[in-house]
């Protein structure tokens, strides 16, 4: 590929993180000019909510779909044995060998956003908060990891799985407002089946001062137990494939 | 005087291809202006077909063959020249002709992948505006001619690539094109399979009076199928005639692909040597020497293997047009 | 067996009927295929049905905190609109710019080249067989949105025969808006920005996001001029709105009309677009 093309696809990327950010944007002018505070959180509030939610789509979109959707793909046409060979850990190599650069476009826009909404609120952040936000936001990373590895690992019984972007698309989405919106079945959902909440509001919590450490806590230990059970299916997964290609 | 069912004179067909050369400056200078190459696909070519008549058009890959049929059927527009079939501008896509036509490709599938082929029938049957009787009769005509009764109702993408060949090419007749492209229809089958759709295709012709035209680059193809044949090279006709004149010249020589012990040394004295890659040695000799030549290899020297092929076309037309060839 | 002369004519059945005939076998044939894909369906539908929820919960939430509506709906009224909103969005779902860079790149556009009949048939018939089996999934997750956020709706039949036919129309405007995007594929390979700016637009103006009259006032009268209100919100509102008859019909006829303006833009782009097409060849 050469410069021009490399730019090219520089520029759109930038562009369509705009044009979402935009989006994004604009709803939350049209919520706040009904209401000054949506279930206790003010207009900054929610934009830094906004920008991790964009940073986090960054990352799994840069990140982990793609190695995701190759593992389902691999696992569809046969072409897993090559990773399986190798002399690495099968779970890190399918884990990190894809990586769609462009989209780290939006870890950076994330991050200016969450900029401009700290610039808001007041501009300085306690030594506390910044820590427990950069815990919150690892181990988010980490347990959005297991969910979407779970999910692939599906793949070894399952075998169509075309539909997982977008499904997780439309599901990430919720992360955009604080979970407390929600009914408590929904909210339940997308805190222990689909880790939206502890990916993206608790994080948000901690920029805004209102994470207490119990939440965070949760949050640490539940990524910790979700990793082993990952870990566990993905090879009882991984037994079951070979066994049967045998 | 019937008219000719195809009649092409002095088509041109150029594509701009873009150039560059490696490097920044280069790439630089693409932004502004773009350099473009001339690429003669079809440099002016003319020839006629009588309706009935089943045409061979023979050359390398590359030649121009795929890019004629593609003209001719609609899908390429023409850079110069002329081209009529069955009396229409093929590149107007007229609904009347794309009735009266069809262009099977080797190794492209125009049937629905996930439908059992009958489906897929049924639906050339409304897109044809083919009566039901009619449809009905020809559709069992040409099943029963190709013997894929158990297989139109299995899903095409679970058939073989000669199977799936076959009910393309049933497809492709239900509405009796009265001008029938085939381009490299035998190409991945194996050899059996190629013999059945060859007889089919002889057949089919004979019973419809379909004007066909053929291209590959395999001479069993057209030597099995026509009477006469069109030889294209960098876009232009080099032969146009007879199979018997082309054969004669052509079909004069074999290779003998020979692996030798000990490398072989100089085998020059058996026949002409074309090619040498290690151990294996290919030699061109006159097809009446051929028996001869062998049994001298096998005699005199260390044979490890010995086979006895036609000569690639490509050889065969630098061989045989070697004058008229066009860089 | 007969034979036909080779260069006469050949035996025809009529244009309108083989083409009844088409649209009949296509759909029936998309019925079975989507019934057969189910599941896979299915997780595209919760999907697609997480996207108005989320609206909904936020709008209720806002109306809730400030006194029971806002926009002068309540939060009943939202979930009427949301849900009503999810049947329109099962109808509207087209063929996309996407399936047409695919199917110029693989090839598959050259087969459709060859026949005498539209490739825009095949996409109109194959969507519209598969609405069928998709409403019909759609009813349980219809049937369990309405237990959980309790809309209140207000339905006359002559609104639900509006509604019958405006689903269509939504139909037909998207798949002529969004092949025509489709086509430009023949000159750019770039065409996914394009569409994503469509999406946004048909997000803040078509009544996708929220109902039109949350918007400031500018925004409605910009949105008048556009055929988006008539994919999402036109359709919406037949059932949830309350509109006379003269408007109801009227909407009708805005939907013709923009029908007709997408029919024109893409045969319009159409023909330059085989043009370039045949130039280059695939």
């Amino acid at each position: 590929m050469n410069d021009l093309q490399y730019r090219v696809n520089f520029a759109l990327q930038v562009l369509q993180s705009l044009l979402a950010l935009a989006t994004g944007l604009i709803v939350l002018s049209l919520v706040y000019s009904h209401v000054v505070e949506l279930n206790g959180w003010s207009k900054p509030e929610l934009l830094a909510v906004l920008g991790t939610q964009i940073l986090m789509g960054g990352v799994i979109r840069a990140l982990i779909q793609p190695n995701m959707m190759r593992l389902t793909e691999d696992v569809h046409e046969g072409k897993l044995d090559y990773a399986l060979t190798k002399p690495v850990d099968a779970q890190m190599l399918i884990s990190v060998r894809e990586v769609q650069v462009w989209q780290a476009v939006d870890i950076v826009v994330g991050a200016i956003v969450i900029a401009v909404a700290l610039a808001r609120l007041g501009g300085d952040i306690g030594v506390l908060d910044a820590l427990a936000f950069a815990i919150a936001l690892a181990f988010g990373a980490v347990t959005l990891y297991c969910f979407w590895l779970v999910l692939a690992t599906g793949s070894f019984w399952v075998v169509r799985m075309w539909f997982l972007p977008e499904l997780f698309e439309g599901i990430f989405q919720t992360g955009r407002w604080p979970v407390g919106i929600y009914p408590d079945w929904l909210r339940f959902g997308i805190t222990f089946l689909v880790p939206i909440a502890f990916a993206i509001t608790v994080p948000a919590e901690a920029l805004t001062s209102r994470l207490d450490w119990q939440t965070l806590l949760l949050a640490v230990g539940f990524a910790v137990v979700l990793f082993a059970f990952t870990r566990w299916f993905w090879r009882f997964g991984l037994r079951n494939y070979t066994g049967a290609s045998a | 005087m019937t008219e000719a069912a195809v009649r092409v004179d002095g088509l041109l067909k150029v594509f701009d291809v873009p150039e560059r050369e490696a490097g920044l400056k280069a790439a630089t200078k693409s932004l502004v202006r773009r350099k473009t190459r001339e690429v003669r696909a079809v440099d002016g070519i003319s020839f006629e077909i009588a309706p009935g008549e089943i045409v061979g058009f023979l050359g390398p890959n590359g030649a121009g063959k795929t890019t004629t049929l593609k003209m001719l059927s609609g899908l390429l527009y023409v850079s110069g020249g002329e081209a009529r079939v069955l009396g229409h501008v093929p590149s107007k896509r007229e609904r009347s002709f794309l009735r009266r036509i069809s262009l099977v490709m080797g190794n492209r599938n125009q049937l629905q992948w996930d439908l059992p082929a009958l489906d897929s029938f049924e639906l050339n049957r409304s897109i044809y505006q083919i009566p039901r009787a009619d449809f009905l009769a020809i559709r069992d005509e040409l099943i029963e001619l190709l013997e894929i009764g158990d297989l139109v109702r299995k899903p095409v993408r679970q058939l073989s690539l000669g199977e799936r060949m076959k009910v393309e090419i049933v497809g492709s007749l239900l509405h009796r094109p009265q001008v029938l492209f085939l381009d490299e229809p035998t190409i991945g089958l194996d050899v059996t399979m190629q013999k059945r759709i060859r007889e089919f295709i002889a057949l089919y012709r004979q019973r419809h009076e379909a004007t066909v035209m053929l291209t590959s680059h395999y001479m069993a193809d057209v030597e099995a199928l026509c009477e006469r044949v069109i030889v294209i090279h960098h876009g232009r006709i080099l032969f146009d005639g007879d199979l018997d004149a082309l054969s004669d010249t052509v079909a004069a020589w074999k290779t003998i692909a020979v692996v030798v012990e000990n490398g072989g040394g100089d085998l020059s004295g058996y026949g002409e040597v074309i090619h040498r890659d290690g151990d294996l040695v290919t030699l061109r000799v006159p097809k009446a020497e051929t028996a001869r030549v062998t049994a001298r290899l096998l005699a005199e020297q260390e044979v490890l293997d010995l086979n006895v092929e036609d000569p690639p076309i490509e050889d065969v037309i630098e061989l045989v047009f070697a004058g008229e060839t066009v860089e | 067996m007969s034979t036909t002369p080779a260069l006469g004519p050949l035996p025809q059945e009529g244009r309108l009927r083989s083409l009844a005939d088409f649209y009949v076998t296509t759909m029936r044939t998309a019925v079975q295929e989507q019934f057969q894909y189910r599941a896979a369906t299915y997780m595209y539908l919760v999907g697609m049905v997480a996207e108005p929820v989320i609206y909904l919960v936020v709008w209720s939430t806002i109306a809730e905190q400030s006194g029971g509506t806002v926009g002068g709906l309540t939060a009943g009224e939202f979930a009427a609109y949301y849900i009503v909103w999810t049947l329109v969005r099962t109808m509207n779902i087209v063929f996309t710019p996407y399936g047409w860079e695919w199917r110029i790149r693989n090839g598959q556009l050259s087969g459709q080249l060859l026949r005498p009949l539209h490739p825009i048939h095949y996409d109109l018939a194959e969507f519209a067989g598969g609405k069928i089996p998709w409403v019909v999934f759609y009813l349980p997750i219809a049937a369990v949105l309405t237990l959980v956020f309790h809309p209140t709706f207000d339905i006359r039949w002559q609104e639900v025969a509006v509604f019958s036919v405006a689903i269509w129309g939504a139909y037909l405007i998207r798949t002529f808006n969004q092949s025509a995007l489709g086509l430009i594929t023949f000159w750019t390979t770039r065409v996914g920005a394009l569409f994503q700016l469509y999406i946004v637009l048909e997000l803040l103006l078509s009544g996708r996001l929220v109902p039109l009259t949350l918007f400031p006032q500018w925004v409605q009268t910009v949105a008048w001029f556009l055929p988006f209100r008539w994919t999402f919100y036109f359709p919406i509102q037949t059932l949830v709105g309350d509109l006379s008859n003269a408007e109801l019909l009227g909407g009708l006829a805005m939907q013709v009309f923009w029908t007709l303006v997408g029919i024109g833009v893409f045969s319009l782009v159409w023909r330059r677009a085989i043009k370039r097409y045949t130039a280059v060849g695939n």
